[in-house]
């Protein structure tokens, strides 16, 4: 047998040609009676036509919950949650969080210490101490 | 200047720093004082590469500095590039410094091939092992047709019988083996094969 | 070359409850159709109106008609393996899948639908994906197989093999369906929401390999010791050098990979159905081609030194000799040698290695690697021809072959 192949699987690197939005999912939940829903409330009825409407690929549910705080869920497609409660805020505001979590990948925050995460190998390779211009000693 | 004045009064053993270098080395290993830190950094102090300094030339032109890194397998030898390629014209590489006939080889002597056993040589060779494959082992039958085992092994294969006794020995020894040695054999195996995977 | 209108003939691989678009198909086969038991009647007439009136019930009570609509409802989604077709456009699920993948508009909800319902779902070929998945399927390994065999014509097959197993196996595929966000429905039924995708699970304890009835194409399969030659893959086995296997028998369950994989196969043969070639095309690359593999991981050599000499013995180049570049410690505990592989006055490869064997091994690889992964400038595939206004074609660099020894 002159060469064998080994099986690999290629591992994905989104935006490089498609991108996926991690965010799969937003669940609004609020209450028709608590004081602090008033501003989801008003959300709910003036901002998230628009907002649904220009991110489609998020699938909106609105569902109460009553007697409790209002909150926007994330799911996302590496099968994490993120919830941020919105209670007493203003629409305004609720759109920021809920902009924060279309944006979010669903990852815990990390803190990145390399300038450059990369899949690619470098330009110049590793260097060894055998290669370039070696000096006679 | 104190010390050079107190320094003949006491013995020379007590002051190791007036004691000649390769003593001090002897004495207690290479030290970093404060005292050796200047002229330790100026002899590591080497001048940079002149590929890295500011050029002369007033013209463009561009800094050629390959990376001291082993090269890539993506690029592909100018030898193996097809005739209709352009990157072989293009390429113009300066002849390498080092010339490959003088560079020592790996292995000590190479082994000269000589081509002088004709088809009769051969068909005595597998009539031998045949006839006695006890006496007339691959090292033997080399011997005496003056080439190496190896060629014995591509031109004839030993009997069911021997190959089933050389079986029944290799496992007679293995089974003497320690847990340590067994280990040992078949990490070195692993390792053999890890080299073909470019591990 | 004239194109083809893929609008047209695409609606007949599709099934009928499928065909929202065309108003002239409803009207002529709304006749006909009605007999079919398998084939829902079309939204002209709903089910529901029907049995009401057999019932000749009292529909005066509003609130009783609409409670009855929506039991009837119930019941008529019960009735089939997979879900309705009208039910697609009312699935956010499905919106929102179709809407993150980019997916041309010319691509119907209903459609994106049928491709996630499996063969083990509903076995009437006219709701489930199968058909699909086999066009998917084609297109896929012919884009991948052009672009290696473009790219890199020196490849041995056997590393052919792995990396469009690599690129389009059933591993990959079903790894990309969760990147896409697809949820599995733990089991298929009318009622589920269309945008999971439905199939139905292997028991647990059956033995995969033997599930299959029937046999592959390739003759005395059942012959244990017999060789199996690279080039007879070629013509007996699949895609990725496995032997092909008999059909699942009728009912049986299939592994949750291989149902993401048909179902990712199924929305490229979609595409390419409704959007035409450029658009399957342009999903190729955006989805399995910009996945990133090197091609250099993929060789596992068990004697490089003895191929790379019969290489230079076939190409005419002088043989290759092993000579030591540079080496530090050979005393010591940790020695290291560099060695190259020097055919002539030509280094063809190097390595580094604990010993000079090692080195020596690592350094021949080096070099038939460097043969093997060849890549001629402005590479062109075959297929970039079907472009309209598309260059002349030049011949590609075709190779002499792999190193047999």
């Amino acid at each position: 047998m002159p060469v064998q192949g080994l099986r690999t699987v290629t591992s994905a690197r989104n935006g490089v040609g498609a991108f996926i939005l991690q965010c799969k999912r937003l669940d609004f939940h609020y209450c028709n009676h608590g004081g602090s829903s008033r501003g989801m409330l008003a959300f709910l009825t003036q901002t998230l036509p628009e907002f649904a409407r220009e991110n489609p690929q998020i699938e909106v549910r609105v569902a109460p919950r009553h007697g409790k705080h209002p909150v926007i869920k994330g799911q996302y497609i590496n099968g994490r949650e993120k919830a941020i409660c919105v209670r007493n805020m203003e629409p305004g505001e609720i759109l920021k969080k809920a902009m924060i979590l279309k944006d979010a990948s669903g990852e815990k925050l990390k803190r990145t210490k390399k300038p450059v995460t990369s899949l690619n190998e470098s330009v110049r390779g590793i260097w060894s101490p055998y290669h370039g211009d070696l000096r006679g000693v | 200047m104190a010390t050079s004045i107190i320094a003949p009064k006491r013995p020379f053993v007590a002051l190791p720093f007036l004691l000649p270098s390769w003593t001090d080395a002897l004495a207690s290993g290479s030290r970093r004082y404060q005292s050796s830190y200047r002229r330790t950094k100026q002899r590591l102090r080497v001048k940079p590469d002149a590929s890295f300094g500011p050029s002369s030339q007033t013209h463009d032109h561009i800094i050629h500095n390959p990376p001291s890194s082993a090269p890539s397998v993506y690029h592909t030898p100018n030898k193996f590039l097809p005739a209709s390629d352009v990157r072989r014209a293009m390429r113009t590489e300066k002849p390498s410094t080092t010339d490959a006939n003088a560079l020592p080889g790996v292995y000590k002597t190479e082994a000269e091939r000589k081509y002088h056993l004709n088809p009769s040589d051969i068909e005595e060779i597998r009539t031998l092992r045949l006839a006695d494959p006890m006496i007339w082992s691959r090292h033997k039958l080399a011997k005496r047709f003056e080439c190496s085992p190896l060629f014995i092994a591509m031109v004839c294969e030993a009997s069911p019988e021997k190959k089933q006794i050389q079986k029944q020995v290799l496992e007679a020894v293995q089974s003497r083996w320690g847990p340590k040695r067994r280990m040992a054999r078949e990490d070195r195996q692993l390792r053999r094969e890890a080299w073909g995977r470019d591990e | 070359m004239k194109r083809l209108q893929l609008q047209r003939w695409s609606s007949t691989v599709l099934s009928p409850r499928a065909r929202t678009s065309n108003k002239l198909h409803q009207h002529l086969y709304s006749a006909s159709l009605r007999h079919q038991s398998t084939v829902a009647p079309l939204q002209t007439e709903s089910p529901t109106q029907n049995v009401i009136e057999d019932a000749s019930l009292d529909l005066e009570d509003p609130e009783l008609k609409l409670r009855l609509d929506s039991v009837h409802k119930r019941k008529s989604q019960l009735k089939y393996p997979s879900p309705p077709v009208n039910a697609a456009a009312e699935s956010a699920k499905l919106a929102a899948l179709h809407a993150r993948l980019y997916l041309p508009s010319r691509l119907p909800l209903e459609t994106l639908a049928r491709t996630l319902v499996d063969v083990s779902a509903d076995p009437n070929a006219d709701f489930n994906n199968e058909s699909l998945a086999t066009l998917g399927h084609d297109l896929l390994t012919y884009y991948t197989s052009e672009h290696l065999l473009a790219t890199y014509p020196r490849l041995p097959l056997t590393v052919i093999f792995a990396a469009m197993y690599a690129y389009v196996g059933p591993k990959t595929l079903a790894a990309m369906s969760k990147e896409w966000g697809v949820d599995v429905a733990s089991l298929p039924g009318g009622e589920v929401d269309p945008g999971f995708l439905q199939f139905k699970r292997v028991e647990p304890g059956t033995d995969l390999s033997k599930a299959t009835k029937g046999k592959g194409p390739r003759p005395y399969a059942e012959a244990k010791n017999w060789r199996k030659t690279v080039t007879s893959k070629i013509f007996y086995d699949d895609e990725f050098g496995d032997p092909i296997k008999g059909s699942n028998e009728a009912g049986a369950g299939v592994p949750d990979e291989l149902a993401r994989a048909t179902a990712v196969r199924a929305l490229m043969g979609a595409i390419y159905l409704h959007s035409g070639r450029p658009a399957a095309k342009l999903f190729f690359q955006q989805h399995v081609l910009s996945r990133s593999l090197n091609i250099s991981q993929l060789f596992n050599f068990s004697q490089p030194a003895r191929d790379l000499t019969r290489l230079c013995a076939r190409e005419n180049f002088e043989k290759p000799v092993a000579k030591i570049i540079s080496e530090t410690g050979r005393l010591s505990r940790h020695p290291v040698f560099v060695v190259g592989i020097f055919s002539g006055q030509d280094k063809l490869g190097e390595g580094a290695g604990a010993s000079l064997l090692e080195a020596r091994e690592r350094a021949a690889l080096a070099a038939l690697k460097g043969w093997y992964l060849y890549s001629p400038l402005n590479v062109r595939v075959p297929s970039s021809m079907e472009e309209e206004g598309a260059a002349p074609w030049k011949p590609a660099y075709v190779d002499l072959g792999e190193v047999i020894s």
